[in-house]
């Protein structure tokens, strides 16, 4: 649990950060979000002491930060930022063991921390061990600065802007997998992103800050459907609002029984129906398509969705391909449900099922 | 016009401007002189007076092969370059032989005052070697490890040719017999001054390169007053010293004891640190400088002390910079401990003064010549220090 208690920052007699008062409970994910300068990276700095506090107080799991030896604390709390600040002269696996090593942990140990981790972020430990920073992708490296951030098992993370220098294909990429890690580990994480597709796609708790003061600390649904104020509806962006509540909700919340075609008479259907091969994967789609209602469209792999997907995901393969509903499959590729308009619309689904032919 | 259609006559343009630079210099310069005694200038001697016909033909040989490797055809680019490097080996060896060879005839029918110098061609065939060579490594782009193997090799033949007795009738190998056992004394003194400035020059420059990254106003201050120093013409400051030394030494008996005096020693290593700090700070703090902030500030959020930072991070990643500093200092201090036997601190210099009051130019040479090769040799040893400080992570 992370507490900030009237949060002050003064700088030349400005206050950059002013009187900010919030709590995040254990195992959330926090975003502190706002213009360039709101102060929301200074914020971050301050809990980790690498810019030291005004006014105010910090208690991390109850200690104030400021009565620890301040080498002790960082070590206790794992710190990530943007551009990686990699170590260029130290291997994939020196960098990762960075605080073990600070800690003293013994060898066999550190090793096995390193595996794991790089297991963790999908980096294969035989490839990428021995690999300087220089020969890695901007997502590799990026990935290397999470899990060296989270080696010594912190028990809080703290993020500044780590996504802000790579390209928005890898950027989504990386905040799956920090959702998935997130989720994995609980880890407490404070995160820094002026991006508020970002934040939504990450936060459990979003705190809007504006010229250093707190306007608005709520989840992302909440927030994006009860602003504060104009400036948290402006900062959101009112018109794609909708969007950004699709980007929140999920497939496996609105997905519904599909309904499999018969063998014979489907120029006769009153509904759409789905095809399916003999492992039970979707194949074609009776009538669903917008051009020719009456005709059937093979399934192809890119309009497949599946329970993780967002529903802003969903929709915009169903208007890519002009399709009015999508084959939901589980892992093994299998339909399990389809999710289609009325989901977009927000009506909840039945959690999905198989509907034999009539 | 399509320029794929006009064909290249010429591969390679510095070997070719090289080759008829020599050329032009062995016709026109001699190759060396005879003169009846060491202090009177010499009979010019030019290249085909000097050699038998058979060293001519072989010359004339390796200036053919030179030849074709400058041209585009018939050889391909690589092949052309190996082939010029290979041919500099036996363009050394002959012109070093030639010139023994051609001091052992002259020598053996003139009087036993005569004296036998290398003249100018002789030097033009081996700059020529020596820059041919140079380009042809870095045309075919060889690692450290085989330009060092290269330069081995070469200084093996020049080695071999030294010990053996070929060279030694000439006016320069007599002068070095004469001084043989005041050669190997000062060429220990010339060593000594230059470490003996190197390591205090190390000592404060490091730690003060370190202040200057702590705190600008101690970098500004600090880097005005080195530059002064470097400014200094190095004869005035080793002309400056005298007095205050001497002073000193009056003043503080102890201390002249110790050897410090207004000549000697003392002034000539003072000075050589002060010349030497200026690049060893400047190196120190741009190398410092250097460390990305994002690298620094990961490093104090991981929570390593200023200590470990230092250690662990700054050094690691600032040492091929700091080292080219030193590589910078230690050519510069091998040069400068030349002037330095002005006041009487010896070294290969004194040589070189001695020489010059004499007007005897192969004595000047006896001083010259060591000292540049003490400085190439310190340059390469010290090039390869620094390639291998690079970390492997930004090599």
């Amino acid at each position: 649990m992370i507490e900030l208690q009237g949060l002050t920052k003064t700088y030349a007699g400005k206050r950059v950060v002013d009187d900010v008062s919030l709590t995040l409970q254990s195992g959330e994910f926090g975003v502190l979000i706002g213009p360039s300068g709101c102060g929301k990276s200074t914020t971050l700095k301050m809990i980790n002491r690498l810019i030291p506090l005004s006014e105010g107080r910090i208690l991390i799991n109850g200690d104030d930060v400021t009565q620890l030896p301040v080498e002790q604390l960082r070590r206790r709390i794992g710190y990530a930022i943007q551009s990686t600040g990699l170590f260029p002269h130290w291997s994939v696996a020196r960098n990762v063991a960075t605080v073990p090593q600070l800690l003293k942990w013994p060898k066999a140990r550190i090793d096995d921390r390193v595996d794991e981790l790089m297991t963790l972020f999908q980096l294969d430990p035989a490839e990428f061990r021995d690999k300087y920073p220089h020969q890695l992708s901007g997502g590799q490296a990026q990935r290397v600065g999470v899990a060296r951030a989270l080696a010594a098992d912190p028990e809080v993370l703290l993020m500044d802007e780590p996504f802000g220098a790579v390209d928005p294909l890898t950027r989504e990429t990386l905040q799956a997998e920090m959702r998935r890690v997130h989720a994995k580990t609980g880890k407490t994480i404070v995160f820094v992103t002026h991006d508020m597709d970002e934040a939504l796609a990450l936060a459990t708790r979003i705190a809007l800050l504006n010229g250093g003061r707190l306007v608005q600390y709520e989840r992302p649904i909440e927030m994006l459907v009860d602003p504060a104020d104009d400036f948290v509806r402006e900062f959101i962006g009112q018109a794609d609002l909708g969007l950004k509540l699709l980007s929140r909700r999920f497939v496996h919340q609105y997905q519904r029984r599909a309904r499999l075609a018969p063998e014979t008479g489907l120029e006769r259907l009153d509904e759409h129906a789905w095809l399916v091969d003999a492992e039970g994967r979707p194949s074609a789609l009776a009538g669903a398509r917008l051009d020719d209602a009456d005709a059937i469209t093979r399934v192809k792999p890119e309009w497949i969705a599946t329970p993780e997907m967002s529903m802003k995901e969903a929709l915009s393969r169903m208007v890519w391909y002009r399709v009015t509903a999508l084959p939901v499959v589980d892992r093994e590729g299998r339909l399990i449900a389809e999710v289609g308009m009325p989901g977009v619309m927000g009506i909840e689904g039945d959690g999905g099922a198989i509907e034999a032919a009539p | 016009m399509p320029r794929e259609h006009t064909p290249r006559v010429i591969g390679n343009r510095v070997l070719l401007t090289l080759w008829l630079a020599a050329a032009i210099g062995v016709a026109l310069l001699p190759f060396a002189t005879l003169s009846p005694n060491r202090l009177v200038s010499g009979q010019p001697v030019m290249l085909w007076q000097a050699l038998p016909v058979w060293q001519l033909g072989g010359l004339g040989l390796i200036a053919a092969g030179l030849l074709l490797a400058a041209l585009a055809r018939p050889l391909p680019p690589r092949a052309a370059d190996w082939l010029g490097l290979a041919l500099t080996l036996p363009l050394l060896g002959l012109a070093l032989f030639a010139l023994g060879d051609y001091a052992q005839r002259a020598l053996a029918e003139a009087s036993p005052a005569a004296r036998v110098s290398q003249g100018g061609a002789f030097w033009l065939l081996l700059l020529a070697a020596a820059l041919i060579a140079v380009d042809a490594l870095q045309r075919l782009r060889l690692g450290l490890l085989s330009r060092a193997l290269f330069a081995l090799l070469a200084l093996g033949l020049i080695g071999a040719c030294l010990a053996s007795d070929l060279l030694a009738p000439l006016s320069l190998m007599r002068e070095f017999a004469n001084q043989r056992d005041i050669f190997v004394a000062q060429g220990l003194r010339h060593l000594s001054l230059v470490g003996g400035a190197l390591l205090p020059a190390l000592a404060l420059g490091l730690p003060l390169g370190l202040v200057a990254t702590r705190s600008r106003r101690w970098r500004d201050g600090l880097f005005s007053v080195l530059n002064v120093f470097q400014t200094l013409p190095s004869i005035a400051v080793f002309g400056l010293l005298i007095a205050p030394l001497a002073a000193l030494a009056h003043a503080v008996p102890w201390l002249g004891e110790l050897g410090v005096s207004g000549i000697g020693v003392a002034p000539a290593i003072i000075a050589l640190v002060l010349y030497s700090l200026l690049p060893v700070v400047r190196n120190t703090y741009a190398g410092l400088a250097g460390v990305p902030a994002t690298t620094l500030e990961a490093a104090r959020g991981m929570g390593m002390t200023s200590r470990q930072i230092l250690w662990r991070v700054e050094l690691p990643l600032a040492l091929p910079v700091i080292l080219s500093g030193l590589r910078i200092v230690t050519v510069q201090a091998i040069g400068l401990t030349v002037v330095a036997a002005l006041i009487g601190a010896g070294g290969f210099g004194a040589f070189i003064f001695q020489g010059l009051g004499q007007y005897a130019i192969d004595l000047v040479l006896l001083g010259a010549i060591p000292t540049i090769v003490l400085a190439v040799i310190a340059d390469f040893l010290l090039q390869l220090l620094v390639a291998a400080s690079r970390p492997p992570g930004t090599r």
